[in-house]
C-alpha cells in the first residue's frame, strides 16, 4: 500500500530529502552540460538550466509530498511553530488559556455529571436491550404486576432472553450493631440475568434458591455494604438477622449495580403457590431483556395481545389492564433529571460560546500585529490555504492547553460536588457514585477543544488572511489599524459576549429565586425547629392494630415528657415532603362511577398534628384523646374535600371508607371536622384533597414523627432515641433530621442545577465585561492619533469621554436587547422545570439588565477615560 | 465514461516514453517528450518530478540509481507490469477523451 510506504518515508525523511535533492540537481547538472555542449558559456549554461527549472525548493516540497505522507509531516512543523509562537507571546497565551480551561471545565464537570446519573447511571451491559414493564388500568398510569399476569408473560411471550420480577420490604436488620431500617428487594434469580450483573465479591443466588425453604441468603448492595460493613471483604458468609430471621451473606453488588438505587439488600423472591395465582394484588416490578432483534415496540405489542388474551380468559381481574413497556434508562431517569441536566448542558455550552468569543476578539487584535509575518510568509509563496492551516492550528492548540487545565478544573469541582452532596440524596441517585472523569468525558472534552479551537479561530484566520499584500509589505513593520470589517465583527462578537450574558445570568436569577421561594416554602412551619424522623413497626411483632396504637401512645407520651419539646406527633406524611398517599375511597350510600377518579390524601396522623403544625378547623372538632381504638372512628377532611364532594352540604357526620379500590375492608369513619388547606407536594402545583385519620383508631404501619422544640431541633436527637429505645430497643429510627434539612435535602438536585447555572452565569459576565473592555481599549488605541487631533482642535475632554462611552453603549444596549431576547426563551424553559418561576418576572429581568448594562459601560469606563487623557502632543508626534 | 484529465496526459506521457525507451531518468523523459512531439509539447520540471514519485509509490514505476554516459549519477525509471496495465488504461481513455473532445469540436 502506497500509504504505508509514504508514511514509513516519514521516518527516514532526511535520507529521501537528499535522494530528491541529489536527483533535481543531477537534472540541473544535465541541462548545463547540454547547453555548454550547444556552445553557452559556463555561467550562461547555469542560468538558463536555473530559469527552466524554476523554484527548486517548491518542486523538491511538492515531491516531497508525493514520497511521504507529507500533511502528518507539517501537521507536526505546525504544531512547533504554534507553540514557538504562543511562546513569544505568553500574556495572550495564559489570557486564552484560562478563558479557555474554564469554558471547557465547566463543559467536562457538566458532562461528567450527566454521563454518571443520565447516560449510564448502570454498569449494564447493553443496557438499552433492558426494558422494564408495567401493567396499566384502562391506559392510565402505571401499575405494578400482578404475579400471576408476570408467570403468563413468561410462558407466552417470546420477545424477551430472560424475565425478572421483584417486590420491596420494608425489614429491620437486628443483630448487627444497632437496628436499622433496610430496604430489601425480593427478586427473582433472573434479576441479576437480566441485568448481567455480577457479584464482585462472592456470588448472587441461583434459581434453585428461590423457593420457599432454601432462601436463607442475601446479596448486598455496594454502598449498604460500605455503610454498614465498611467494605469488610469477611462479610461473606456473615449471618444477618432481617425482621427476626436468619440469613447468610452470599455476595456484594459491584459499585456500578446500584439499582435499585434505594436497595440495600436482596434477597431471593420464594412466591407460595397461592401469591403465584394473584391476579389482583399489582404489587410488583417487571424488568426484561429484550431478545436481539426484538424492537420494545413489538415487545409491548406482543405482551398487549397476551393481556387481550388473559382479559377474555379472567375478565373479573384482568378487563381493562393493559401493558406499557419502557426502556430501563427512561425510568431510572425519570422525567425531570434530564431535563435538568439538558438545561445546564445547554447553558454550559452557552458559557463555551461565550469563551470563543472572547478568544476570537483576542485573536482579532493579535492578528492585526501579525500582519507583517502573515504578509511575508504569502509573498514568500505560501498559499492561504496552508497559512489558514497554520493559524487554525495555533488554535486548536490553545484549545487543547485549555482542556488540560479544563480537566483539571473539571476534577476539583467534581471532587467539591461529591462531598457536598448529602449522602442519604446520593443513595437515590443511580450512578452519582460513579460520577468521574472517565474516558467518554476525556473524550468530550477534547472534542469540546478541537471545536472550541475552530470556532473561534476560523474567523479572527479569515480576517487576518484577507490583506492587501503590496500595502501591507510597503507599511513595513510599522503598527496598522485593522479593517472595518474587523472592528465590526469585533463589535459583534463583544454584543454576543453581552447577549449570552444577559440570557444566562437571567435564567440563573430566575432558578435561584424559585429555588429560595421552595426553600422557604414550609416557614410556616417553623421547620428549623422541628425534628423529625421515621419508624416503622416490624410486621412480626407488631401484628395487630391494637399493638400498633400502643406504640404510638406510648411513644408519644415519653417524646412530649422531654424536656423543651413543645410538640410531639406522627404523621404518614410532613407538608411539602411529596410523602403523601393518594387513596381511593368511597362515601357511604352514593355509588362509584366506574372511570372517575375518586382519590384523597390518606394521612393518619396523631391527635395532637393539626394543633402542632398550626393548621386551623374550619368547621366541627379535630382529634382528641377521648378518639381512641375502642371509640367510633373518625376523620377530619380538609375544605378542599368537603368543598369537592359535599358543595353545598354539611359533610360533619358523613361516613367515608379509604382504599375503596383494594377491598381492604377498611374501617368507615365519620367526618367530625374540616380543616384547612395544608400543601403535601412540594413539585406537584395541585393541592389535593385531604383526608386524615387519627393514628390512634387506624395505626399506619410506618410514620414520620415530628418533634418541635423551642431550641435547637437536633440537640433532641440524642433524649429521643434514648426515650424510644427504653420502649422498643430492637426499633430502628431512620433519617433523623430537622425539618428544615428534609426539605433541603430534596432539594438537592435543583441546588446543584441552580447553582450550576449560576456559575456559569457569572462566567459568562465576568468574560463579557472583559470582551466589551477589550473591543474599547482597542478602539481607543487605534484612534489615539484621531482623539489627538480632535483634543488639538479644540475638542473638550469630556467631548471625548463621551463619544467612546456612546459607542460603548451602543454596543451594550444592542447585546442587551438580544440578550433579553434569549432570556424570555430560557425563562419559558426554567418555568418549566420549576413551579412558581415566571418567566416574566419584571424584577428579575429590569435588575438584571441594568445591573449587566452598568457593568459592560462600567468596564468601558477606564478605555474612556485613557481615551480623554491623551496628550495631543504626543499623539500627533507618535505617528 | 472516459476519466482522463491533464495529470493523467502527463502519467501517459510518462508512461508511454517509458514503454518505448525502456530505461530514462527524469532529464531524458522531458527530452524524448519534447523531440518525440516535435518540440509542441515541453514538460514542466515542476509537475514531472513530483508525477515520477507519485507514479512510483503507486508502484506503476520503479526507480534506480546509475551513471550516465557522462559519468553522472541519475535516478532511472522503468516501467513496471503494473504500470503497463496502467498504460493500456491510459491509452484507452485518452483515445476516449479525443474521440468525444473532437466530436463536441465538429458538431457543436
Amino acid at each position: 500500500m502506497a500509504i504505508f510506504k509514504r508514511i514509513g518515508n516519514l521516518m527516514h525523511r532526511a535520507r529521501v530529502d537528499r535522494e530528491i535533492n541529489a536527483e533535481l540537481q543531477a537534472h540541473i547538472e544535465m541541462r548545463i552540460d547540454e547547453n555548454v555542449g550547444r556552445g553557452m558559456s559556463p555561467e550562461e549554461a547555469r542560468r538558463d538550466a536555473l530559469l527552466r527549472f524554476g523554484n527548486p525548493t517548491a518542486t523538491r516540497e511538492r515531491v516531497m509530498g508525493a514520497d511521504a505522507a507529507l500533511g502528518l509531516e507539517s501537521f507536526w512543523a505546525d504544531v512547533r511553530y504554534a507553540w514557538r509562537n504562543l511562546m513569544k507571546s505568553p500574556g495572550f497565551t495564559i489570557t486564552v488559556a484560562v478563558t479557555a480551561a474554564l469554558g471547557i471545565g465547566v463543559n467536562t464537570a457538566a458532562f461528567s455529571s450527566m454521563d454518571a446519573v443520565v447516560l449510564h447511571p448502570l454498569a449494564v451491559p447493553q443496557m438499552d436491550r433492558v426494558v422494564t414493564i408495567a401493567e396499566q388500568q384502562d391506559r392510565s398510569g402505571n401499575s405494578g404486576v400482578a404475579l400471576a399476569n408476570y408467570e403468563d408473560w413468561q410462558k407466552q411471550s417470546g420477545s424477551f432472553e430472560d424475565m425478572s420480577v421483584r417486590t420491596s420490604a420494608d425489614m429491620s436488620l437486628t443483630g448487627a450493631g444497632d437496628a436499622a431500617h433496610v430496604n430489601a428487594k425480593l427478586t427473582s434469580a433472573s434479576f441479576f440475568t437480566v441485568l448481567r450483573a455480577q457479584a464482585i465479591l462472592g456470588r448472587v443466588y441461583a434459581e434453585d434458591e428461590c423457593q420457599p425453604g432454601r432462601d436463607a441468603v442475601a446479596v448486598l448492595n455496594y454502598g449498604f455494604w460500605q455503610r454498614r460493613f465498611g467494605g469488610d471483604p469477611t462479610v461473606l458468609n456473615r449471618k444477618i438477622e432481617l425482621d427476626e430471621r436468619v440469613y447468610t451473606v452470599i455476595g456484594v453488588l459491584p459499585k456500578a449495580m446500584q439499582y435499585p438505587s434505594e436497595a440495600d439488600v436482596y434477597l431471593p423472591f420464594a412466591p407460595t403457590a397461592q401469591r403465584l395465582a394473584n391476579r389482583t394484588a399489582h404489587d410488583y416490578l417487571v424488568a426484561a431483556r429484550l431478545r436481539d432483534g426484538v424492537t420494545m415496540k413489538q415487545a409491548q405489542a406482543e405482551l398487549r395481545a397476551i393481556a387481550g388474551r388473559l382479559a377474555r380468559a379472567y375478565p373479573a381481574t384482568n378487563l381493562g389492564w393493559s401493558v406499557k413497556v419502557e426502556s430501563l434508562l427512561d425510568g431510572i431517569n425519570g422525567d425531570m433529571t434530564p431535563l435538568y441536566y439538558r438545561m445546564i448542558m445547554y447553558a454550559t455550552l452557552f458559557v463555551l460560546l461565550v469563551v470563543c468569543a472572547n478568544v476570537s476578539n483576542l485573536q482579532f487584535a493579535r492578528g492585526i500585529a501579525r500582519r507583517p509575518e502573515i504578509a511575508m510568509r504569502t509573498a514568500l509563496g505560501a498559499s492561504r490555504w496552508r497559512l489558514l492551516r497554520q493559524l487554525l492550528t495555533e488554535n486548536i492548540l490553545l484549545g487543547l492547553v485549555g482542556a488540560a487545565g479544563g480537566v483539571a478544573i473539571a476534577g476539583i469541582y467534581l471532587h467539591l460536588i461529591l462531598i457536598s452532596m448529602p449522602a442519604r440524596v446520593a443513595r437515590y441517585m443511580s450512578g452519582w457514585s460513579n460520577t468521574s472523569l472517565n474516558g467518554r468525558v476525556l473524550a468530550f472534552s477534547l472534542l469540546l477543544a478541537i471545536a472550541a479551537g475552530i470556532v473561534s479561530g476560523i474567523a479572527p484566520a479569515i480576517e487576518a488572511l484577507r490583506l492587501n499584500l503590496v500595502e501591507q509589505l510597503k507599511a513595513g513593520s510599522r503598527a496598522s489599524t485593522g479593517s472595518g470589517r474587523g472592528k465590526r465583527l469585533r463589535s459583534i462578537f463583544a454584543v454576543a459576549q453581552i447577549s449570552l450574558a444577559v440570557a444566562l445570568v437571567i435564567g440563573a436569577a430566575l432558578m435561584s429565586k424559585g429555588m429560595w421561594g421552595l426553600l422557604h416554602v414550609a416557614d410556616a412551619y417553623e421547620p428549623q425547629k422541628t425534628l423529625t424522623f421515621n419508624v416503622t413497626l416490624p410486621a412480626a411483632r407488631y401484628d395487630t392494630p391494637q399493638k400498633q396504637a400502643a406504640w404510638y401512645r406510648a411513644s408519644l407520651e415519653r417524646l412530649r415528657a422531654l424536656p423543651g419539646v413543645t410538640h410531639a406527633d406522627v404523621t404518614t406524611a410532613l407538608p411539602y415532603t411529596d410523602a403523601g398517599w393518594n387513596d381511593d375511597f368511597e362515601i357511604e350510600n352514593r355509588p362509584v362511577f366506574p372511570g372517575k377518579d375518586q382519590r384523597a390524601l390518606h394521612l393518619a396522623v396523631s391527635d395532637g398534628y393539626l394543633a402542632a403544625l398550626r393548621i386551623p378547623i374550619v368547621a366541627g372538632r379535630g382529634f382528641t384523646k377521648s378518639d381512641s381504638f375502642d371509640s367510633v372512628p373518625v376523620a377530619v377532611v380538609s375544605r378542599r374535600f368537603a368543598g369537592q364532594y359535599f358543595p353545598g352540604q354539611n359533610p360533619l357526620g358523613r361516613r367515608i371508607r379509604m382504599s375503596a379500590g383494594e377491598k381492604k375492608f377498611e374501617p368507615w369513619v365519620t367526618i367530625v371536622g374540616v380543616a384547612e388547606e395544608a400543601k403535601y407536594t412540594l413539585w406537584d402545583p395541585t393541592v389535593y384533597s385531604a383526608v386524615y385519620l387519627d393514628a390512634a383508631q387506624i395505626p399506619p404501619p410506618s410514620a414520620t414523627y415530628a418533634v418541635m422544640t423551642n431550641g435547637d431541633a437536633l440537640a433532641l436527637a440524642e433524649p429521643a432515641r434514648k426515650a424510644l429505645a427504653g420502649l422498643d430497643p430492637a426499633l430502628p429510627l431512620d433519617t433523623v433530621e430537622t425539618y428544615e434539612r428534609l426539605i433541603k435535602d430534596s432539594l438537592t438536585g435543583l441546588m446543584y442545577a441552580a447553582a450550576m447555572l449560576g456559575i456559569d452565569a457569572l462566567i459568562a459576565l465576568l468574560l463579557a465585561a472583559i470582551g466589551i473592555f477589550g473591543v474599547m481599549a482597542n478602539l481607543v488605541g487605534e484612534r489615539t492619533r484621531e482623539i489627538g487631533v480632535r483634543l488639538a482642535l479644540g475638542a473638550r475632554r469630556e467631548d471625548v469621554l463621551r463619544m467612546i462611552l456612546r459607542r460603548a453603549s451602543r454596543l451594550t444596549a444592542i447585546g442587551v436587547g438580544s440578550g433579553l431576547v434569549l432570556a424570555f426563551c430560557l425563562a419559558r424553559l426554567v418555568a418549566n422545570l420549576l413551579r412558581g418561576v415566571r418567566p416574566d418576572d419584571p424584577a428579575v429581568f429590569i435588575g438584571i439588565t441594568v445591573a449587566i448594562a452598568a457593568i459592560a459601560v462600567g468596564s468601558s469606563w477606564v478605555p474612556a477615560r485613557r481615551a480623554s487623557r491623551v496628550d495631543p502632543m504626543q499623539a500627533l508626534r507618535s505617528e | 465514461m472516459a476519466k482522463t484529465d491533464l495529470q493523467g496526459t502527463l502519467d501517459l506521457l510518462v508512461l508511454k516514453t517509458l514503454a518505448q525507451n525502456g530505461t530514462l531518468h527524469g532529464y531524458g523523459i522531458v527530452q524524448h517528450i519534447q523531440s518525440a512531439s516535435g518540440e509542441l509539447l515541453r514538460v514542466e520540471e515542476g509537475s514531472l518530478y513530483p508525477a515520477l514519485h507519485r507514479m512510483e509509490q503507486a508502484g506503476w514505476i520503479a526507480a534506480e540509481w546509475a551513471l550516465t554516459e557522462t559519468n553522472r549519477r541519475a535516478k532511472y525509471y522503468k516501467m513496471t507490469a503494473q504500470g503497463r496495465r496502467q498504460l493500456q488504461q491510459a491509452e484507452e481513455s485518452f483515445d476516449q477523451l479525443v474521440k468525444g473532445v473532437r466530436a463536441v469540436l465538429r458538431y457543436a
